[in-house]
């Protein structure tokens, strides 16, 4: 049996590695050879088989093929119909998860307990349906872990660092930016920040939009009518891309499906690193947002640790050197060091402090004896960057008479304003009648080491409590019935 | 500061309720402040990205670079919000304050 395995569940690829006797992590490859696997599933039409990885990409037949359903995760109403029936994205995550299961447990021996990891700024319900979809595949979730404090992990063990690094972590589909302490085998994480919706993909967006308008103006025609069509091109923008990283120039030849001719594509890097400025720019954003919630400056940083495919642009590397003023590391394979990283994160946890990533607290009036005014805002009880586990009470007073019900809302989110913040849960508590204003109610927060929330709420002059750990209703969220039920399901699929 | 816990339900509505209510769904409460809210979806002529960001423009640089680091960090964490409307307004935000720090601060 495989004891120590990490699996880095991606918006683009998706890796399983384990812990080798010796102590070091190895990525385990997939039954068709290879060591990472695209994060696509394809449902075909004639055959009862859902396809997996670089079969399932290539396949060609777009509206029964699913993409990056790692974006949706966090979406409660997200949902997928193939042949009439209703998909969750915790349920197209658990088809890739069972493949590597599946697969790689053959290499590796028998997979029952893994590490996942999961972007730094993954909101409750996304963590939650990720802890679902690896129920549904069979395995049991010993920690989710970040991805960039499982990249942090593994340049750590390999390069043998000591001080602060900065992991700056730009994947597929998003960017993450974590700030930690290394100490020998001991890590201190400071803070993570992410963004959602900010990587390499978008980029490839861009690149088609590039490619569609040249086409355009030499033949006069639109360079794609369909998805099919579309996505043919969007991977020839990623080659393209990827080719950028190495050469000043590059062309490739294209052409439509409605026979309007071939266009010759000419791109420099030049002007490839002016269409994707704006993204960049927002990621420096986080950098300095990541740098101010540690109180530090980009002096105060030994090392800049790069990971993700989108690193490999040359101009994110001047831009951290510009920033930090010194040259960024690679974290060896940028593509497989979270979950190598992973993979030893399931061994080393319990030196690695971790802190809460999101604030959470509830919507109270909040009245301000300078100005006296009186508004509602968002009053935190767990602020962002608490080290976990870690749970905090704050007291609240009634401020009517005869209050008979007590609602709590819990808020995920660290800004004041209301409007800025999610309502995550709800606990009401009846409370006895006929009792003045001002009764003290206790709100406790407690959050775990998977980064997941629960609430209890004292009202302490009748001793009624009530505690709840929060859930999501929603139609792309299961219930606990539905998640056994699609489970057994899931386990007799075949899947390849 | 002084924070008073106050029955939400009562304090939105202004009504004296004394019955228990049943429990509204998550987001419920996100909306009706949304509501309570300066009205931002009004049909407006188009603002530019410095109004979006409420830079002025005798804004001495370093106000302006604070307060595009606030409304980085607000609209960065809305763009993962539940409320598919914000999220659409952080998406629009976001280039916006991009736009405004490579007008005041150069490009990277």
């Amino acid at each position: 049996m495989a004891e120590h395995v990490g699996i880095d569940l991606g918006t683009t690829l998706s890796g399983l590695a384990y812990l080798k006797p010796d102590g070091n992590p190895e990525i385990v490859p997939n039954a068709d050879g290879e060591r990472l696997t695209p994060s696509v599933v394809f449902f075909d039409s004639h055959e009862d088989v859902k396809l997996v990885g670089s079969a399932a990409r290539d396949g060609g037949e777009p509206d029964r093929t699913i993409f990056q359903i790692k974006r949706h995760m966090d979406d409660p109403e997200h949902l997928v119909e193939i042949d009439g029936k209703k998909w969750t994205p915790a349920e197209i995550s658990a088809l890739i998860l069972s493949k590597l299961k599946r697969e790689c447990s053959k290499i590796c021996g028998d997979i029952t307990e893994v590490v996942i990891t999961v972007p730094a700024n993954f909101n409750e319900l996304a963590r939650k349906s990720t802890i679902a979809a690896a129920e549904m595949a069979g395995m049991k979730v010993r920690r989710l872990v970040n991805e960039p404090t499982a990249a942090a992990v593994y340049y750590a063990h390999s390069q043998g660092v000591k001080g602060r690094v900065l992991v700056y972590d730009l994947g597929g589909g998003t960017l993450d930016t974590t700030i930690l302490e290394v100490d020998g085998e001991h890590i201190k994480i400071l803070t993570s920040e992410g963004a959602r919706h900010l990587g390499g993909s978008n980029f490839d967006d861009l690149l088609l939009e590039a490619y569609a308008d040249q086409y355009k103006k030499q033949t006069g025609a639109t360079l794609y009518s369909d998805e099919r069509h579309r996505r043919r091109v969007l991977h020839a923008t990623e080659d393209a891309k990827k080719m950028l990283s190495k050469l000043q120039r590059v062309n490739d030849t294209v052409a439509n499906d409605q026979n309007s001719g071939i266009a010759r594509i000419d791109l420099t890097r030049d002007h490839f690193e002016k269409m994707i400025r704006h993204m960049l720019t927002r990621t420096v954003f986080l950098v300095e947002q990541a740098l101010d919630s540690a109180k530090l400056k980009p002096s105060d940083i030994d090392h800049v640790v790069l990971v993700g495919g989108s690193t490999r642009i040359p101009k994110v590397k001047t831009m951290l050197e510009k920033m930090f003023g010194k040259t960024p590391k690679s974290c060896g394979n940028v593509d497989e060091c979270v979950a190598l990283g992973a993979a030893l994160f399931a061994k080393k946890s319990a030196r690695i402090q971790e802190v809460c990533n999101a604030s959470y607290g509830t919507l109270a009036m909040v009245y301000n004896a300078k100005t006296k005014e009186e508004k509602l805002m968002n009053s935190i009880v767990i602020p962002k960057n608490s080290i976990i586990p870690c749970s905090r009470t704050q007291v609240y007073q009634t401020s009517e008479d005869n209050e008979r019900v007590i609602e709590v809302d819990i808020t995920q989110g660290e800004d004041e304003d209301a409007k800025f913040v999610d309502v995550i849960g709800r606990i009401t508590l009846d409370v006895p009648p006929n009792r003045a204003k001002g009764c003290e109610v206790a709100v406790t927060f407690s959050y775990d080491e998977n980064q997941r929330v629960r609430a209890l709420v004292v009202d302490k002059q009748s001793g009624r409590s009530k505690e709840v750990a929060v859930t999501y209703k929603g139609a792309g969220v299961l219930s606990d019935e539905e998640l056994k039920r699609r489970s057994q399901h899931l386990r007799a699929m075949r899947i390849e | 500061m002084f924070k008073i816990f106050k029955n939400i339900s009562k304090s939105l509505g202004g009504g004296k309720a004394t019955e228990s209510k049943p429990a509204a769904k998550a987001g419920s409460l996100l909306d009706k402040v949304n509501k309570g809210a300066p009205a931002t979806a009004k049909a407006e002529p188009p603002r530019t990205p410095e109004e979006l960001c409420g830079i002025t423009p005798k804004m001495p640089k370093d106000e302006i670079r604070a307060q595009l680091k606030l409304l980085f960090r607000r609209y960065n964490r809305s763009a993962s919000s539940l409320d598919a409307k914000l999220r659409g307004e952080a998406d629009k935000m976001l280039d916006a304050i991009v736009q405004v720090r490579e007008k005041h601060f150069g490009e990277i």
